[in-house]
């Protein structure tokens, strides 16, 4: 190589490497043009703005529709607004999970200064965003992932708590079958606390497991699809009913499996998630007859839910689920918050007025949040999927137990 | 060299100073995962631009680096430098570890090699809850200092000097690497492997070297990344996090250093700010926008030139 | 003895498991061996059958049999554009693929997604695929023994086109050493975008009759794209029998494994690839 050409070679990377700065630059400076025009005064034009962030796009874009729509539902029933202030609802995708979850919710807070945030579809999102709400004060009123928080002074949830579903039901099931119980589940952090409160239940009330060992099955989750084998170790336990927990995809093969295997016979109680929204519609008559616990089902008898109901089926087609229910309280909690803040509407406030709070009228009964929680103290209901007329539903068979603390 | 040196200063100083002043309020503290994510991305274009070494695995160092800052913060070491110095050095022990297994494999054999590692130790983090606090992830990380006995970092324009500082000196220190006649040694290795060996190379060394540095640099990134959010868990660690920064690298123009990091902004801009505008369909715009930088930007971002004057 | 008949039903499920998966990646070891394509909207082809089985399978035979042309055939067409696609990029090398067909299959994950809606698509098969048999004094379900039947039909058939005829042979020839086949008159190129269609078709296939097992849904094509990578790389770039045998023995994995050693199965099956492709690496000769 020649030194004339050598020192070309060096001019040009030079260029090249002024060049790169510079769009490196540009592009972070053209981030702020991107940025959603004006910050928000969060009460001084008398508009608020608040921000919901779900799962749009990924694997829980179901379910962070649905916590879309109900609170947008809420808006839509109450004229756009909550607290008598008109509401600039600011959506975001929280994708997948935390690495998605948590730049959205930076720009939530951090460029459209939202006043308080809501929806979340996934516990490792919650526990991602709270750092920073925590630290910016922004109280979060979430409505579906509640994973375990060391502080929940700015947390406010109005799903519930992952053990809650297994607890509530766990007396009725002792009391009804009479005999061991199978209980099995996915190997993670969901399925293992939602059977732990099965579990933990049960064996207090005196329960027996038909497992082997008294340990529950988990299965690998999410590499079983197939659960033949371990429908075959039912089988081999001499159960009289068994208690699960799925979700999604893994939910309806469960089903389907179940109703095919030789103990298609055997009463299969869960959690409500097992036959809740979209995956039921896939189960289809493998579903018929699933007992399931949940704080909600489509039927239930007071005027909040016929109204919330009706609302909701003159927009979608199907029954609202309790993602939809659960957001859709998310903003009842922060109407009746903000209303309560009064003039000086801030985090800070809203937030100790969230905490004034006493029972919310929801379409899943009156509930409140409680103290050492801040998850709803609210009744459980046993529900049976039957058909109701038209289609395949979970209808209420009767009242469980009340839990919160 | 020098005019190099020179550009990179002036970058700097730019970053640092006119960044901050032009930019709306609260937008800082946007551009601040590009930082996290782009110091492994830079390891990647080390790795696999210069040394021929394809990976998709570099969220596990990164995941080392990440989780051992965390641990160490909430135990009280909360001084910036000495966080970076334990973290990078967790990131190249790692590499260490593992690097014998990495550095015979080449093409799409060390690429699976890589991704499995990467998956391995993401489904380590998810399941040793005692530590790693299992798929809810690490929280309650304090604030890092600037040094020891400093105030803690809590600002978001101290924050962004802060990890511009940290990328730039890490930046630097890889572009003078690869100017050493290391950096030679890699690029023979990449290209001419057997005659390397035929002269005597320890083509295997100088391998398992690059492999340790860019396990280094995700370590690093590990560390920023922990400083910028106070939490980790392993979805920021798993698959999605090292083929991002595979991506970024290539789409940066693979094999320069400052061009990977070019293209984690990219990359970080079009997610998180101009996805915002369009919600759901984030995967769809980063999508268009890896077509496009295909077609209309072969050899990367790099290969954009500035008109001679 | 006890054990083996305490596991037949996983150990066959991991038959069925493992022919699906070789199926949907066949096309994509072929596409590596002659075109040298990374292709990782593969597993976006697979979805694409998987949404075509959803929306069109309604419990009869009609409807599968119409879910398997329409599948087959919108994955061809995306096989098809595909090559379109990756042609000008030949001599870019495998990193400008990835990002292509990454980006690719980032766009068309959104798209089928907002066209079908977020959840898992329940697929309506014939009732006589979703019971089950008694063999042998075990229960197998329907659909997995005739996905055996059909899967290994498929594999047969095509090792019988890759064999026996002209097309096959170029095709093989392609990836031994492609400039040999220019010289023989045909472009490798043509022999390369015909292998893209085809293999999209297989994988459009494999994603109707799959549908059961790995169904339609937001996760699938990044589950089946990571499977088929794994299946392709362990069984050697380009070799089919060697994707046969990579395939069962991920299929495997995946069912017998996780049921024999249940506290190692989230580890299991990338433990047991880079196991493989460590000792492999060390056996001088073979490299990938």
């Amino acid at each position: 190589m020649t030194s004339a050409r050598g020192a070309r070679t060096r001019r040009t990377s030079t260029r090249r490497v002024r060049a790169t700065g510079l769009l490196l630059l540009v592009t972070a400076l053209g981030a702020s043009g991107c940025s959603s025009g004006s910050p928000s005064a969060a009460a001084g034009s008398g508009s608020v703005r608040i921000g919901l962030l779900a799962s749009l796009s990924g694997t829980y874009k179901e379910v962070g529709t649905d916590l879309r729509d109900g609170f947008q539902l809420y808006l839509d029933s109450h004229q756009g607004k909550l607290g008598g202030h008109p509401v600039d609802l600011v959506v975001a995708d929280e994708g997948d999970g935390a690495p998605t979850a948590l730049p959205a919710a930076t720009k939530l807070v951090k460029q459209d200064k939202i006043l308080a945030m809501t929806g979340i579809v996934g516990a490792g999102s919650v526990a991602a965003v709270s750092p920073l709400l925590t630290e910016n004060r922004i109280p979060l009123v979430s409505s579906n992932g509640r994973p375990v928080v060391k502080d929940v002074s700015r947390q406010w949830s109005t799903s519930f708590m992952s053990d809650d579903p297994g607890a509530a039901i766990a007396q009725y099931v002792h009391d009804t079958v009479q005999g061991p119980v199978f209980a099995i589940g996915p190997d993670y952090q969901g399925g293992w606390d939602e059977l732990r409160g099965f579990t933990d239940a049960f064996t207090k009330a005196g329960g027996q497991l038909a497992n082997p060992g008294g340990k529950t099955l988990f299965t690998p989750f999410p590499q079983t699809n197939d659960f033949t084998p371990y429908l075959t170790q039912i089988k081999n336990s001499h159960a009289k009913a068994v208690y699960c927990f799925y979700a999604g995809g893994a939910a309806v093969d469960f089903v389907k499996q179940y109703a095919q295997s030789d103990v298609a016979g055997i009463p299969l109680y869960a959690a409500g998630f097992l036959t809740e929204g979209g995956v039921l519609n896939a189960q289809g008559d493998a579903a018929k007859g699933i007992q399931s616990v949940l704080n909600y089902a489509p039927d239930l008898d007071n005027a909040t839910n016929r109204s919330f109901v009706s609302a909701w089926q003159a927009k979608h087609s199907g029954p609202p689920t309790t993602y939809a229910m659960a957001s859709y309280d998310a903003a009842a909690v922060l109407d009746q918050a903000i209303a309560a803040a009064g003039k000086n509407l801030t985090p800070e406030t809203l937030n100790t007025a969230i905490g004034g709070l006493g029972q919310i009228d929801s379409p899943r009964g009156t509930w409140e949040f409680g103290k050492n929680t801040h998850s709803p103290v609210q009744k459980w209901y046993l529900r049976q999927v039957k058909s109701d007329g038209r289609a395949l539903s979970n209808l209420t068979v009767q009242d469980l137990a009340t839990l919160g603390n | 060299m020098r005019a190099q040196l020179l550009t990179g200063l002036a970058l700097t100083a730019l970053a640092l100073f006119a960044v901050p002043a032009v930019l709306a309020d609260g937008t800082l503290a946007m551009l601040a995962p590009a930082a996290a994510l782009g110091l492994p991305a830079v390891g990647v274009s080390v790795l696999t631009g210069r040394a021929g070494l394809p990976t998709l695995g570099q969220g596990a160092p990164f995941a080392v680096g990440a989780y051992a800052t965390a641990l160490l913060a909430r135990a009280g070491l909360t001084t910036g430098p000495a966080q970076l110095v334990a973290a990078a050095l967790a990131g190249a022990l790692f590499a260490l570890a593992t690097g014998p297994v990495v550095v015979r494999a080449r093409g799409a054999t060390a690429l699976m090699i890589t991704l499995a590692l990467g998956e391995l130790v993401a489904t380590a983090a998810g399941r040793w809850t005692s530590v790693t606090g299992g798929t809810d992830g690490l929280a309650g990380i304090p604030p890092v200092q600037l040094w020891w006995g400093g105030s803690p970092l809590t600002d978001d324009t101290a924050l962004y000097r802060y990890l511009v500082v940290v990328t730039a000196l890490a930046l630097g220190v890889t572009v003078l690497v690869l100017g050493s006649p290391l950096g030679l040694l890699l690029a023979g290795s990449r290209d001419h492997e057997e005659r390397m060996r035929a002269a005597g190379h320890r083509v295997g060394g100088h391998l398992l070297a690059a492999y340790i540095g860019a396990g280094a640099l995700a370590g690093l990134g590990g560390a920023l990344l922990v400083t910028e959010q106070s939490y980790v868990s392993p979805a920021d660690v798993g698959f999605g996090t090292s083929s991002l920064v595979l991506l970024a690298a290539v789409l940066g123009g693979i094999g320069s250093p400052l061009g990977a990091l070019a293209g984690t902004v990219l990359v970080v801009v079009v997610r998180d700010q101009l996805a915002a505008h369009w919600p759901g369909h984030g995967p769809l715009l980063l999508g268009a926008l890896f077509v496009a930088a295909v077609y209309l930007l072969p050899d990367g971002i790099t290969s954009i030139r500035l008109r001679r004057p | 003895m006890g054990l083996i008949d305490a596991n037949l039903v996983p150990a066959v499920d991991g038959v069925a498991f493992g022919l699906l998966l070789f199926v949907a990646a066949a096309g994509l070891t072929l596409a590596f061996g002659t075109g040298d394509v990374l292709n990782l909207a593969h597993g976006t082809l697979y979805t694409v059958g998987g949404y075509s089985a959803a929306a069109l399978c309604d419990g009869t035979w009609r409807g599968l049999l119409l879910a398997l042309v329409a599948g087959t055939a919108a994955a061809a067409v995306g096989g098809a554009l595909l090559a379109a696609l990756t042609a000008p990029l030949r001599r870019r090398g495998h990193l400008a693929q990835a990002l292509l067909t990454f980006g690719l299959a980032l766009i068309g994950g959104d798209l089928l997604s907002s066209a079908a809606g977020g959840g898992d698509l329940p697929v309506a098969f014939p009732a006589a695929l979703n019971g089950s048999v008694l063999l042998a004094g075990h229960r197998f379900p329907v659909h997995r023994l005739a996905l055996i039947a059909v899967a290994a039909a498929l594999a047969g058939a095509g090792q019988l086109v890759l064999t026996r005829t002209r097309a096959g042979a170029l095709v093989r020839a392609t990836v031994d050493d492609p400039q040999m086949v220019s010289c023989l008159g045909t472009d490798p190129r043509r022999v390369h975008a015909g292998v893209l269609v085809a293999g999209g078709a297989l994988a459009g296939l494999a994603g109707v009759l799959g549908a059961p097992v790995i169904g339609p849904g937001p996760g699938s094509a990044d589950t089946v794209l990571l499977l088929s990578l794994v299946v392709v790389v362990l069984g050697g770039l380009g070799s089919v029998g060697g994707a046969l045998v990579a395939a069962v023995a991920v299929g495997e994995v995946q069912t017998l494994g996780v049921v024999l050693a249940p506290g190692l199965a989230p580890y299991l099956l990338f433990a047991a690839m880079a196991g493989a492709l460590v000792l492999r690496s060390r056996t001088p000769g073979r490299r990938a």
